[in-house]
């Protein structure tokens, strides 16, 4: 390695060394000057490094991109192919990891945070404009449920959750999971795993072991939990569904309500 | 209480985390740490003010992973914890039941998670059977603080589990020792605040079991497994220490006039009285250090130099102060040793083994 | 922890220098250690981060994880660490000696065995963690791995366990090793932080142990001796550096998370090898070379045990195994104590501290002294020693001797000469003070002849020592077979056939 990089490097050894007294020290516009020139000394250090290797052949560059169209659809359409295939209200990791196993993949679970603000702010400025809203399901006390994505096109009595339906919907998500993957002629073995890892939590789906789930085996086990609880969750479902449809504004069925004004009828 | 408000100065009470509160029955003979808790002084801020902060770090990669591993758990409304909650205690398949307390907002956690146990427990048929992101209070020295347990479970036969999620793997069902030990205390803090809540609304605290649910990965991939752990034993030393420190009347009628910790900041968030002033305000109260501090006291690395400035055999650690007779200076000790210092009554036993002691050693090592 | 040892600990609290608890060194240096020094992943069992590996001082090996949480970038650190250690191990396996023994076959056993070093009791148990997430992983199958990789783990186990064994050599934790030769001015505890307990021991010119050791706690100044990093390192450096990767993994990336982890490791390194070089210095214990043999025999069953298609080390013991392998480890522990009070005076000080051992001077000896009558007529010399040790022998005692291998004697009196007086049996009446003389008859060790061998007792006015101590081979609890155990154990196990679970088991 040349003079100027060793030398580089050290004063990048020293930087940092700097940078991470004055941090403890609890200093942080020098942590922020000191972090500026260590930004400057590592610049040079990469650009000097590449000089260096100029003769060699050049590096594959930067992330691999994904070979497919899809990926280029805008993120609200692909959490929306997920919910399509689902069914049910949805968290953003389960969308997330339906997406890498059926679809383009590349989601991040942080780009959807901002999601429902978004479609909300869409809605209010223009009701009713788009086909679909992605929209929050509601809990007994019509707020919004933390988490969970839904699509404005659904019934109320599937946006809205009780206390079963995370299990409901779990099984629910379990069983359409599999049916899809029947559907497939190549599984794909990401979705295959998928698959696998929910099997493992619901009874009788899994013959033992950690390998792959069989998919009809999976539907039956599931439809077999759900028959436990569907009665009482579908009139659980029915009810709030109700008070919903009587209590709330258009923008409030979609996004619910403030807690605060919401105290009124449950619990 | 007043006396301990004028100890903190005019900055607000520093809440105790469950974690803060495990610790306090780390060292319960040192009156130090006891004012400074009782007080709710802040002895991390206190500790940089004298220029000896603790070596206390959390690495990212261990928030993450920690985070990382409980989403798992809880996601899908506790699918994980269901399977291994029928496993561990044979829960009947028709109760998964799931309530997300915080969906409420921030702001009525508390409430809500009293309202939702109070429910389960005079209604104990269809009620939930996880309560997700509760939060629950506890009194101690006068301040409230308020704790977040992972989970609570309620399952049949009435009863309540304490869920503690923890990332540190089991391996071959072995973990590391200190850490169930320390995953025992805090949730030994839940335990015992979910006691007084319902013995509050009029239940009987018994209702919540003494046995938590402990969840970790197992061996080296991230599927968790449940162990039942018994908290008796935590939820004792807890108690004891708790109802100690509502009694610092005692430490207190002991303090100089218009002594004071407070860490008053100016405009610039800076303590105004200087460091020396509170280093001096800080020594007014002994401290009973041990090496063991170093793990577990903001306070640790004062008290450190504090003892090496008096030259005291507390900093060689227990063994060697058992072995020491509980002679407590270095000089002492070492006088007795050599002869040069004739003992003192009650001492002529330990002195007499380390002038032996001395006496082998010289032969030894000529 | 003995009052001698406290005593030290305090004069190395005044002098500012840590001080020597032992005269001799009790454990095998071996001229080639490897010296692996590795870093975990916060927060994770088993997450390499990175290591340094090597044999020589001057060109440590550098091994890097850049994104610790990938699966296939473990198992290549793994792969490359195999690359490292395999050759290292195998080079001792040829050159073999034959060991003839009493009633039973001879066999071979390797002149030379492989000693690896590690920086502390954590390392340690974290070669034995990466042992076993290794060991039972397939080279076909799911998720394959180098051929070489569950061999790697077969041997980090071995070394793991083999390091629980009191007085074996194979794998030492530098600061154990150093530990229980230096006593410093510090606890226990902090004694656990390498730089810290050099520092003591070996301050830079200039600077006293305290002050060293306190320099020694800042981990911008010496990075902690892993496995686990500084939380300021993680957060300020290594993540943005393993992120960077992320977002790219180009040859750069992956040369930025290899400079940011050898300044953490370097510094270590260059300790471990001066740990090397102190110990060294220390004069070998007499019977250091014959543990070591006893861990060359079992680095030469184990190289067996593989070459004969052994299955890897179970994940858990049986009852059986369990019970022996404690048992195994209580005798061991016994023995090395014992045997390092026979090496060490200062060893054996802590005994004649506690009343277990003596040591004095020949004051009368009557060599040509015989017990009992006709056939039955024994040799039995007397000798009587005079000590200002607290003795607390019973007569009948059985005694041996440091100054004389072979050599037994039985405590035949106690007599009180001066001071605080002796009782036969109940000890001085205290620590020290009074004067007693011991009559020893010698037992074992002066010949067949009908006059001792020569040197066999020792002379008037000669300086000699006794103790109680024996490292007699004690015999262990019967214990049955692991086929004969009772149902109360869980019965007998099922011969432990590594399965597929074990080798498909997730690692992530």
């Amino acid at each position: 390695m040349s003079e100027p990089l060793d030398a580089l490097e050290q004063r990048i050894a020293e930087l940092r060394a700097e940078v991470r007294r004055a941090v403890k020290a609890r200093d942080t516009s020098l942590a922020r000057l000191l972090r500026a020139d260590l930004r400057r000394a590592e610049r040079a250090w990469d650009e000097a490094v590449v000089t260096e290797e100029a003769g060699k052949p050049a590096e594959e560059a930067g992330p691999a991109l994904r070979e497919s169209g899809a990926a280029l659809m805008p993120i609200r359409e692909q959490v929306h192919q997920a919910l399509l295939l689902l069914g049910v209200p949805t968290a953003a990791k389960l969308v997330v990891a339906v997406n890498e196993a059926f679809f383009a993949g590349g989601l991040r679970s942080p780009q959807l945070s901002s999601l429902r603000r978004d479609e909300e702010r869409s809605f209010r400025s223009d009701p009713y404009a788009r086909p679909y809203y992605l929209c929050a399901a509601l809990t007994d006390r019509l707020s919004p449920a933390r988490g969970l994505l839904a699509d404005s096109t659904w019934p109320l009595e599937v946006r809205v959750v009780g206390p079963l339906s995370p299990r409901v919907d779990f099984l629910t998500t379990a069983v359409r999971i599999a049916e899809h993957l029947t559907r497939l002629a190549e599984p794909p073995p990401g979705a295959v795993r998928l698959l696998s890892r929910m099997a493992q939590n619901i009874p009788g789906a899994v013959e033992g072991g950690f390998g792959p789930a069989d998919p009809a085996t999976v539907v039956g086990a599931a439809r077999a939990e759900l028959e436990v609880h569907l009665p009482a969750d579908t009139a659980q479902r029915a009810e709030v569904a109700a008070r919903a449809g009587d209590q709330l504004t258009d923008v409030e069925r979609l996004f619910g309500a403030a807690a605060l004004s919401t105290l009124r009828g449950a619990c | 209480m007043s006396r301990l408000d004028d100890l903190r100065g005019p900055v607000p009470a520093r809440a105790h985390d469950a974690r803060a509160i495990a610790a306090l029955a780390a060292n319960p003979g040192c009156a130090r740490r006891s004012l400074l808790d009782a007080a709710g002084v802040d002895k991390d801020a206190a500790a940089r003010h004298v220029g000896f902060p603790a070596p206390f770090g959390q690495s990212q990669f261990a928030i993450t992973r920690g985070n990382v591993f409980e989403s798992l758990v809880k996601e899908n409304g506790c699918a994980e914890l269901l399977r291994l909650l029928r496993e561990l205690m044979g829960l009947p398949i028709a109760q998964v039941g799931y309530q997300d307390v915080e969906n409420v907002g921030a702001h009525l956690r508390a409430s809500h998670t009293r309202a939702l146990i109070d429910r389960a427990a005079r209604e104990s048929e269809d009620s939930a059977v996880f309560y997700d992101h509760p939060l629950l209070s506890l009194r101690i020295a006068g301040q409230t603080s308020y704790l977040e347990p992972d989970v609570v479970a309620f399952q049949l036969g009435g009863r309540f589990h304490v869920v503690e999620i923890k990332s540190f793997s089991v391996i071959d069902g072995q973990a590391e020792p200190e850490k169930v030990a320390a995953a025992a205390r805090q949730a030994a803090v839940y335990v015992l605040a979910l006691r007084a809540l319902m013995e509050e609304l009029g239940h009987d605290p018994e209702r919540v079991s003494h046995d938590v649910v402990l969840v970790c990965p197992e061996n080296f991939a991230n599927r968790p497994v449940a162990s039942l752990v018994d908290v008796r034993r935590q939820l004792a030393v807890l108690r004891r220490q708790l109802a100690r420190m509502t009694r610092v009347d005692r430490l207190l009628e002991d303090l100089p006039e218009g002594l004071t910790f407070s860490l008053e900041p100016d405009a610039d968030g800076v303590p105004t009285r200087s460091a020396g002033e509170l280093a001096e305000a800080l020594r007014r109260v002994p401290a009973r250090y041990a090496p063991d501090c170093l793990a577990a006291c903001d306070m640790c690395m004062f008290c450190r130099d504090e003892a090496r400035g008096c030259g005291s055999t507390d900093l060689l650690g227990r063994q060697v102060r058992d072995q020491l007779g509980g002679v407590s200076g270095m000089d002492e000790a070492l006088g007795l040793a050599e002869g040069t210092r004739e003992p003192e009554e009650g001492q002529e036993e330990i002195a007499r083994l380390l002038r032996l002691a001395d006496r082998l050693r010289r032969e030894c090592v000529a | 922890m003995s009052a001698l040892t406290a005593l030290a600990r305090l004069r190395a609290m005044r002098e500012g220098v840590a001080q020597r608890i032992t005269t001799v060194r009790h454990c095998h240096v071996s001229d080639r250690p490897m010296v692996f020094v590795p870093l975990k992943m916060a927060g994770e069992a088993a997450a390499p981060l990175g290591a340094m590996v090597g044999t020589d001082p001057d060109h440590p090996r550098l091994l890097v994880v850049p994104q610790p949480r990938n699966r296939n970038l473990r198992f290549a650190f793994t792969a490359e660490l195999a690359e490292v250690l395999l050759p290292y191990v195998e080079g001792f396996q040829k050159r073999t000696e034959t060991v003839e023994r009493k009633g039973g076959e001879p066999y071979e056993r390797c002149l030379e065995a492989p000693q690896v070093l590690v920086p502390n009791r954590p390392a340690a148990e974290f070669t034995g963690l990466l042992g076993r997430s290794t060991r039972f992983r397939r080279v076909d199958g799911p998720y394959p791995v180098h051929p070489s990789v569950p061999l790697l783990g077969r041997w980090l186990t071995y070394f793991a366990d083999r390091s629980r064994q009191p007085g074996s050599s194979l794998l030492l934790a530098a600061t154990e090793a150093l530990g229980t030769h230096w006593a410093t001015g510090q606890s226990a505890l902090e004694d656990a932080n390498l730089a810290a307990l050099l520092g003591w021991i070996d301050p830079p010119a200039g600077t006293t142990g305290r002050r060293a050791a306190e320099e020694a706690e800042d981990p911008l100044l010496w990075p902690p001796a892993g496995p686990a990093t500084d939380p300021g390192f993680d957060n300020e450096v290594l993540a943005p550096a393993v992120q960077a990767y992320e977002e790219a993994p180009t040859d750069r990336a992956v040369e930025r998370v290899a400079e940011a982890l050898r300044t953490q490791l370097e510094p270590t390194w260059r300790l471990m090898w001066r740990s090397v070089e102190l110990l060294r210095a220390l004069p070998e214990g007499s019977r250091v070379a014959g543990r070591w043999e006893s861990d060359r025999g079992s680095f030469t069953r184990f190289v067996e045990r593989i070459a004969e298609g052994g299955p890897p080390q179970a994940r858990r013991d049986g009852a059986v195994s369990a019970a022996a392998r404690l048992a195994g480890l209580e005798r061991a522990r016994a023995s090395y104590d014992v045997q390092r009070a026979y090496d060490d005076p200062l060893v054996m000080a802590e005994y004649r501290l506690t009343g277990e051992a003596f040591a004095g001077v020949v004051t009368a000896v009557e060599p040509e002294h015989f017990e009992g009558e006709g056939r039955s007529r024994k040799l039995r010399p007397l000798v009587t020693v005079r000590t200002e040790d607290p003795v607390r022998l019973a007569p009948g005692a059985a005694v041996g001797s440091p100054e004389r291998r072979g050599h037994g004697a039985e405590v035949v009196e106690v007599v009180a000469v001066s001071g605080a007086g002796g009782v036969p049996g109940g000890g001085t009446g205290g620590a020290g003070g009074g004067t007693v003389e011991i009559v020893l008859k010698v037992t074992k060790g002066m010949g067949r002849g009908k006059t001792p061998a020569p040197g066999a007792v020792p002379e008037p006015g000669e300086r000699v020592c006794y103790t109680s101590l024996t490292d007699d081979f004690q015999t262990s609890a019967a214990l049955p077979d692991p086929e004969e155990t009772p149902w109360t154990h869980g019965g007998p196990p099922e011969e432990y056939v590594p399965g597929d679970d074990d080798a498909q088991e997730e690692w992530e």
